[in-house]
């Protein structure tokens, strides 16, 4: 494969990030806590969800809320098909379809999850593909909320808010952290890509692509379904690392969180998506430490509930009012670097 | 090559263009001249098929009608639009790899945006730039360089001239004189009857959607009053 200059500098930026996220992985494993272990995990987890949604929203420019429903069912669709029979015997006891009867290898059952959220996602996207602007976002909603009925309702396979236990934890840190150097090659290559550059010019100017023969359904589609399985991906590291999932971390909640993150790095870029994720994963922690009421130098501050959504809201709105673009805006890392260099 | 026969547009219950025909030699250049309002565009965007018409188009001795934009494109129509609609958020380089988007042979596309840079030299020092800080004729440069990215055998021109200072319209009418002269067939719409006139072997005079003259550029030079009117004589 020949890559032209900007594929070679996406190269250049994508190996930049890719050492920031190995040399927090190398400290944290070396000198971290146990809970700051878990802490940076999840972060990771995050990261991977705030890179296939910038693959969506950052190259068509459209607003996906259901992007934590498309993780859910690759974590569940994984934990389902590789948990032991002997603990589903226990846990699921009145699975339909002999979903308590077999289980899989940790590979298998992660191929299965992905290639189960692809083709739902294929059948969704053949309706996003039909929208524009604010329906993209109302549709997505209701996909969000109609996964997360079913995770709720379907007791028998999901266990609701319960939780799903027995999925066996076969990922650390360090598969996390060479999952992720992998997806911001992939995402970042796919939008230095042909694809990439045809999905940035239809958010641009829809009428004039097409114009240049640009056939836009298609190109949201695959970007539609790339990015629901890198969030299959992130959904089954979630759970093959926590080894008990829920419905509840697949809501909301998560889908204000990881959108907070990438508005606040800037959704155009990777290197905004990689930016947003570490701030907020580490300005969220001290947030939840302000929560509790500490001692502060020689104050002690009142316990204050609700801080962390006060905090990840107030987020929102000031990027959006003073800096749409995100703190990267159009920018990528290699940008900032190569240029100080000249 | 290119031959149109009774094309009517509409837009909603507004029809645009009330059947019109007329036909492009190959090699040749010739304009659809037309006050604002004569339906100049929609007809173009009817030939790329951006927007639904009847009729019939053939181009290169098929029926090109009722296919899509892409294989229009991929049959060697290209355009370059009204109010040059380059995306001024991709880099100028961006711009040129998405006008070769229908196109698959990756070493001659970019051999391709190579020539045009080096053509273009204020675009190649700009390859880098968002093609949103280019002055209003390096983007008119960049969306014919763009269109020419499919390697056309027509390549389809709306209103180049438009929006620019008198002296870069002259060299963006250069550009098409080489172009033409380089054998590429040309369908140029424009306002500015008088530049276009002068390098067009056959012109097409549209009012109100409807052809009211044609002819050479001496037979059709000033026939009528809305001639004088677009060449600014009267």
């Amino acid at each position: 494969m020949i890559l032209n200059p900007s594929q070679k500098r996406g190269l250049v930026g994508a190996a930049i990030l890719a050492a920031v996220l190995i040399t927090i992985g190398l400290v944290v494993t070396y000198f971290g806590s146990r809970y700051q272990l878990r802490l940076v995990y999840s972060a990771y987890v995050n990261l991977l969800v705030v890179l296939a949604m910038q693959v969506f929203m950052g190259n068509a420019r459209l607003t996906n809320l259901s992007h934590s429903a498309f993780m859910g069912i690759g974590a569940y669709v994984a934990a389902i098909c590789v948990t032991p029979v002997t603990v589903k015997s226990i846990s699921l006891p009145d699975a339909p379809w002999g979903l308590n009867a077999f289980s899989l290898d940790p590979v298998s059952s992660a191929l299965l999850a992905i290639a189960i959220t692809a083709v739902l996602a294929l059948i969704v996207g053949l309706f996003v593909v039909r929208l524009t602007g604010s329906g993209v976002t109302i549709f997505s909603l209701a996909v969000l909320v109609i996964v997360h009925s079913v995770f709720l309702y379907r007791t028998d396979i999901f266990k609701g808010n319960q939780a799903f236990f027995g999925i066996p934890q076969v990922f650390s840190l360090t598969s996390i952290v060479i999952l992720s150097v992998f997806v911001v090659f992939i995402v970042r290559l796919f939008r230095e890509s042909r694809w990439g550059i045809q999905l940035r010019a239809c958010a641009d100017d829809e009428v004039g692509a097409a114009a240049m023969g640009v056939n836009i359904r298609r190109l949201r589609l695959i970007a539609w379904v790339l990015s629901a399985i890198l969030l299959a991906v992130a959904g089954i590291a979630y759970a093959y690392f926590l080894g008990t999932i829920s419905a509840r971390p697949f809501y909301f909640n998560h889908v204000f969180l990881t959108l907070a993150m990438l508005i606040l790095g800037g959704m155009r870029t990777v290197t905004g998506a990689v930016l947003g994720t570490l701030l907020i994963s580490f300005g969220l922690e001290c947030v939840r430490w302000l929560e509790t009421g500490p001692v502060l130098l020689g104050i002690d501050l009142p316990e204050v509930l609700g801080l962390s959504g006060i905090a990840l809201g107030t987020v929102i709105v000031l990027t959006m009012a003073l800096r749409p673009g995100g703190i990267m805006g159009d920018q990528e890392i290699e940008d900032l670097v190569l240029k100080k260099q000249e | 090559m290119l031959n149109v026969e009774n094309l009517i547009v509409s837009h909603g219950p507004i029809e645009a263009v009330h059947g019109i025909s007329f036909a492009v030699d190959k090699g040749r250049c010739v304009s659809l001249l037309g006050p604002n309002g004569a339906g100049k565009t929609s007809t173009i965007s009817a030939l790329m098929g951006v927007v639904k018409s009847s009729g019939r188009i053939t181009f290169d001795g098929a029926d090109v009608s009722s296919l899509p934009v892409e294989a229009r494109v991929q049959a060697g129509m290209s355009v370059a639009p009204e109010g040059r609609r380059i995306f001024s958020n991709l880099s100028v380089e961006e711009n040129l790899v998405l006008g070769g988007a229908t196109r698959s042979d990756r070493t001659a596309k970019d051999a391709d945006i190579a020539h045009w840079l080096e053509t273009f030299p204020i675009l190649g020092e700009r390859r880098d730039q968002p093609a949103g800080t280019l002055s209003g004729g390096e983007q008119q440069m960049l969306a014919i360089s763009r269109a020419l990215m499919t390697r056309p055998k027509i390549l389809l021109l709306d209103e180049p001239s438009l929006g620019l200072a008198p002296k870069i319209v002259s060299q963006i009418f250069q550009m098409i004189e080489r172009l033409k002269a380089q054998g590429i067939t040309i369908l140029l719409v424009e306002q500015n009857a008088t530049q276009a006139l002068r390098l067009s072997d056959y012109a097409y005079l549209l009012n109100n959607g409807r052809i009211v003259a044609e002819g050479t550029k001496e037979t059709l030079g000033q026939s009528s009053a809305l001639m004088a009117e677009l060449t600014g004589i009267a």
